[in-house]
């Protein structure tokens, strides 16, 4: 890979970070917030909390799963030992 | 006066860190002999992904993890854990947006600091020197407010005294900080991590077994405390605090520069991918149990915040009465490994920003290179000495220091996120609005804190970062465009198809 495109490719997988952290906020809001008035419980504890606390920890993990899977391509960070 | 055998495991702990650190040195000696700078500041980009995952989010939970903020849960309930948890986006964040390009940049420019990029980048010693002084004016005050915390935790807990504690570990960590360099505080990290969240599951433990289990205590809770199981907490939790914490420790953190740093120090681009993964886990998994043990502690600590003080004595008191004076002492270790491995990181950070970026820049500046070995002299008196005095200040702490560490947060975020985000991503940003932006954003966030000036009730975070936006966008406007030559290393792909 050239240097150009390795820093194309780094632009696209920042750009895809932020969308990332976008999806993560608005899952956020609609498992805590929009579940929040929900009547059901486990073990004594709201829906919203476990949608909204621990739903969105895994959310977060998926999602960096998909972007280091399908984003995020590997590549040599020294590219005076290719030019050598 | 506690029993010396209740010492024993933060004892045999903060050893085993001394000797982690020992080992790094001596498998180190080869390379610090060609390139001490490099090796001992950012580990001679040798990261991988489990370690760099481990130090990024050790470095970032601090003492307020475990006891602050779990201490607000105990009184909001639900709704702090609910905004705590925000904090999963920071690691993949941070690592996504400026890893590979900092890598890539650092690599061509052989960078070793944040400040050697962003003087490449901006050309400006004077906004290097801006830098470092925001860097070790802020991380000094947050090293002698992690030493404090855990201190006081430390007499709360096991009974010896307030200097006994801060003696024990502040010493240990600016010996090992000093000794093992970047690689050792990075290894020494994750071995903190590690402890953190043994020691908060042991804790967990305990409190499920004098509460009644989880169970038990939610439905105490849900009885007689109903608001804690409300988002917004029957208004304790206004929305507009909701959104200042995502800004504050959420998406600002990004520009954290002790964690943009870690974008230099890894090895390959694979361990970027994992660190983004198993540090994402690992900030949720900590965040999640240590918050969520403030929420449960309603269970065991059952009268008005009255009786028990302040906020932050809600988790060493819980943890006294669900541990015995043995246990107690192992899970010590949680809190004290949270402090250590954020001031190992805050103090080698500083010490580069003082030897590195400002002393061998001016040497250089005047044509004279520094030999290795007088890096390496100057490099480890500089941490250890700059250690000593943290600790000095930490035993009776000035409330200058107090009101200091208030704004260095956010003003750590408010100095760099433009300057970093435009400085790797924007070829027209210029040196003028880079200073701008980081000086005014400083003095607009530390006056606005100073004075209690809030805009709709949100934190001054956003009016820190909107000043600096568009005092960067105005100075920016007033100066040039920097150099072909720059640009090019900045920014290959706008010249080459």
């Amino acid at each position: 890979m050239k240097r150009s495109d390795k820093f194309r490719q780094a632009n696209k997988e920042a750009r895809a970070t932020v969308l990332a952290a976008a999806a993560v906020i608005i899952f956020w809001c609609f498992a805590g917030f929009g579940l929040a008035d929900s009547s059901i419980t486990f073990l004594h504890t709201p829906l919203w909390v476990w949608t909204g606390c621990v739903g969105t920890w895994l959310f977060a993990i998926l999602v960096t799963l998909f972007l280091s899977e399908k984003v995020f391509k590997n590549f040599d960070l020294d590219d005076k030992k290719e030019q050598k | 006066m506690g029993n010396i055998i209740n010492l024993l495991p933060v004892l045999l702990f903060l050893v085993g860190m001394l000797g982690i650190s020992a080992y790094i040195q001596r498998t180190s000696t080869e390379n610090r002999n060609k390139d001490f700078a490099k090796d001992y500041f950012i580990g001679g980009r040798t990261l991988g992904g489990f370690v760099l995952a481990m130090t990024t989010a050790a470095t970032y939970s601090s003492v307020s993890t475990f006891v602050g903020g779990p201490g607000m849960a105990w009184i909001i309930g639900y709704g702090w854990l609910y905004m705590a948890i925000v904090q999963v986006i920071v690691i993949f964040l941070v690592l996504g947006v400026f890893g590979k390009k900092i890598a890539l940049i650092a690599r061509e420019i052989d960078a070793v600091t944040v400040i050697d990029v962003l003087r490449a980048r901006y050309e400006s010693n004077f906004l290097a020197n801006l830098s470092a002084l925001v860097i070790v004016a802020f991380f000094c005050s947050t090293m002698v407010a992690q030493f404090v915390g855990a201190a006081k935790l430390f007499e709360a807990v096991t009974g010896f005294s307030y200097v006994t504690g801060l003696s024990l570990f502040g010493l240990i960590v600016v010996i090992y900080t000093t000794i093992g360099g970047f690689k050792g505080v990075a290894v020494t990290d994750a071995c903190c991590a590690v402890a953190m969240i043994v020691g908060m599951c042991i804790l967990m433990g305990g409190m499920m077994t004098v509460g009644g289990g989880f169970d038990n205590i939610m439905e105490y809770i849900s009885t007689k405390h109903p608001d804690m199981l409300e988002p917004l907490s029957r208004g304790k939790m206004p929305i507009s605090l909701y959104i200042s914490q995502w800004l504050l420790v959420g998406i600002c953190t990004l520009s954290l520069p002790q964690s943009v740093v870690r974008g230099i120090s890894y090895k390959d681009t694979k361990a970027l991918h994992r660190a983004m993964i198993i540090g994402t886990i690992v900030i949720g998994a900590m965040t999640l149990v240590a918050t969520w043990i403030g929420v449960l502690s309603k269970g065991i600590l059952t009268d008005s915040l009255k009786a028990y003080g302040s906020v932050d004595n809600i988790i060493p008191i819980a943890i006294v009465k669900s541990l015995s004076p043995f246990w107690a002492g192992v899970i010590i270790i949680g809190p004290i490994a949270a402090t250590i491995s954020t001031v190992s990181s805050l103090l080698l950070a500083t010490s580069s920003s003082i030897v590195k970026d400002v002393y061998m820049n001016i040497k250089g500046e005047k044509g004279e290179t520094l030999s290795n070995n007088q890096v390496k002299i100057y490099s480890l008196a500089a941490t250890i000495i700059l250690g000593l005095i943290v600790y000095a200040i930490a035993i009776k702490p000035p409330t200058v220091i107090w009101q200091i560490n208030m704004f260095a947060f956010g003003g750590l975020e408010t100095a760099f996120f433009w300057v970093l985000i435009f400085g790797l991503f924007w070829p027209k940003a210029n040196k003028y609005g880079a200073i701008a932006a980081m000086g005014g954003g400083v003095l607009v966030y530390c006056v606005t804190m100073a004075m209690k000036i809030k805009f709709m009730s949100l934190h001054q975070i956003t009016l820190g970062i909107s000043f600096s936006l568009i005092l960067f966008l105005i100075a920016n406007a007033m100066g040039k465009t920097h150099d072909e030559k720059v640009l090019r290393i900045f920014f290959p792909e706008k010249f080459e198809d």
